[in-house]
C-alpha cells in the first residue's frame, strides 16, 4: 500500500527541504508514492538516506551504551565480589584477633596462677618448716627438763603458731582476692 | 529480494535492545510495523486477547530467553503462544545465550529459530529474513543464527 500526497503538499515538502533542510523521517517515507514526479522522487530518496544515516548513528550510539552498560554491570558484579571477599577477610581477621586475645588472656592467667601456686607452695613449706622446727625445739626442751628453756620455747611456740596461722589466713585471703580480681578482669575484657 | 514482514513483536526486558532491534529492522527494511514489550506476562495477555480473533496480531514474534520481571521465561512464552493460544505466528528466541539444553527446550516448545544477540545483530537478521518465507510456510527447519 502506497500513500499519495496532493500536488500542493508535495511542493510544500520540497520547498521546506530546500529552504530549511527539513525532511520527513521514519518508516512512513518507504510508503509514499512519488507519483512519477522526479523532483519528489529525489526528495524521497534524500529523506530515506537521511533517515538511514540518522538511524545508523543512533544504532551505533545505542550499541555503545549497551556495551558500556554490560561493562558497568560486569564491574559492579566484580565490585560486589571484592566487597564480599573483603568482608570475609575482615571477619576472619576479627575472629583471629579474638582468638589471639583469648589465648593471651589464658596465658596471662596461667602464668599468674602458676606464680600464685609457687608462692603458696613456698609459703606453706616455710610455715610448715618453722612450725616443725619450733615444735621440735619445744619437745627437746620438754624432754631435757630445762624449765627455763621450756617456758621460753613454749611462749615462742605459741606466739609463732599464732603468727603463722594469721599469715596463713592472710596468704589464703590474698590468693582468693587475686583469683576474684583476675576473674573480673577477664569478664570485662 | 525478500518480502517485508508485515508486523513484528519483540518481547525483551532490555529497553536498549528495543532501540537496537528497531533501528536494525528499519535499516534492513525487515518490517514497517515493530512493537516491543518488556514482559512475558504482557505478551501472553495480548496473545490471549488475539486468540479471540484480531487483525492486530503480529506476524512474527521474537522472544528473549530470560525476561526479568516476568512470571515465566521466553521458552514458556513460546510454548504458551504455540500450544495454548494457537495463533500460528512465526516465533523464535533471541538471546545472548546459545546453551544447547535451552535450544533443545525451545525446539520442544515450538520455536522455529534462535538468533544469538551480539554487537553485530544485523547480519543475523539479514540471514533470518532470507529464510523467513520458509518459517511462514512451515517448511524451513529450526535454525540457530550465531
Amino acid at each position: 500500500m502506497k500513500i499519495a500526497f496532493l500536488k500542493e503538499d508535495v511542493e510544500k515538502l520540497i520547498k521546506l527541504s530546500k529552504e530549511r533542510n527539513v525532511f520527513m523521517e521514519g518508516n512512513i517515507i518507504k510508503l509514499i508514492d512519488d507519483q512519477g514526479n522526479p523532483e519528489f522522487a529525489e526528495y524521497l530518496e534524500k529523506a530515506k538516506q537521511k533517515d538511514k544515516d540518522s538511524r545508523k548513528m543512533r544504532l551505533e550510539v545505542t550499541k555503545q551504551v549497551q556495551q558500556q552498560n554490560k561493562e558497568l554491570e560486569a564491574k559492579a558484579a566484580e565490585n560486589d565480589q571484592l566487597m564480599n571477599d573483603l568482608k570475609q577477610a575482615l571477619e576472619k581477621a576479627d575472629a583471629a584477633k579474638k582468638a589471639a586475645l583469648n589465648d593471651l588472656d589464658l596465658l596471662q592467667k596461667r602464668t599468674q596462677f602458676e606464680l600464685i601456686g609457687r608462692i603458696v607452695e613456698v609459703a606453706l613449706w616455710i610455715i610448715m618448716g618453722v612450725g616443725v622446727t619450733t615444735t621440735l625445739l619445744y619437745c627437746i626442751a620438754l624432754f631435757s627438763g630445762s624449765v627455763k628453756d621450756t617456758t621460753l620455747l613454749g611462749n615462742t611456740w605459741s606466739n609463732l603458731f599464732g603468727i603463722l596461722l594469721t599469715n596463713s589466713f592472710s596468704i589464703i585471703g590474698t590468693i582468693m582476692g587475686v583469683k576474684y580480681a583476675s576473674g573480673e578482669t577477664s569478664k570485662k575484657g | 529480494m525478500s518480502e517485508i514482514i508485515n508486523s513484528i513483536l519483540l518481547v525483551d526486558d532490555e529497553n536498549l535492545f528495543h532501540l537496537v532491534f528497531e533501528d536494525a529492522c528499519s535499516l534492513l527494511d525487515i518490517t514497517l510495523d515493530l512493537r516491543s514489550l518488556m514482559s512475558a506476562d504482557e505478551a501472553a495477555n495480548m496473545f490471549e486477547k488475539w486468540q479471540k480473533g484480531s487483525a492486530d496480531k503480529p506476524e512474527c514474534v521474537f522472544v528473549d530467553l530470560n525476561i526479568i520481571g516476568s512470571s515465566f521465561d521466553g521458552i514458556e512464552l513460546v510454548r504458551k503462544i504455540n500450544y495454548e493460544y494457537g495463533n500460528g505466528v512465526v516465533i523464535g528466541i533471541i538471546s545472548s545465550s546459545s546453551d544447547q539444553q535451552e535450544v533443545g527446550k525451545a525446539i520442544q516448545a515450538g520455536a522455529q529459530f534462535w538468533i544469538v544477540k551480539s554487537d553485530d545483530i544485523e547480519p543475523r537478521l539479514e540471514e533470518f529474513r532470507k529464510d523467513y518465507n520458509g518459517y511462514k510456510n512451515r517448511t524451513a527447519p529450526f535454525k540457530l543464527y550465531q
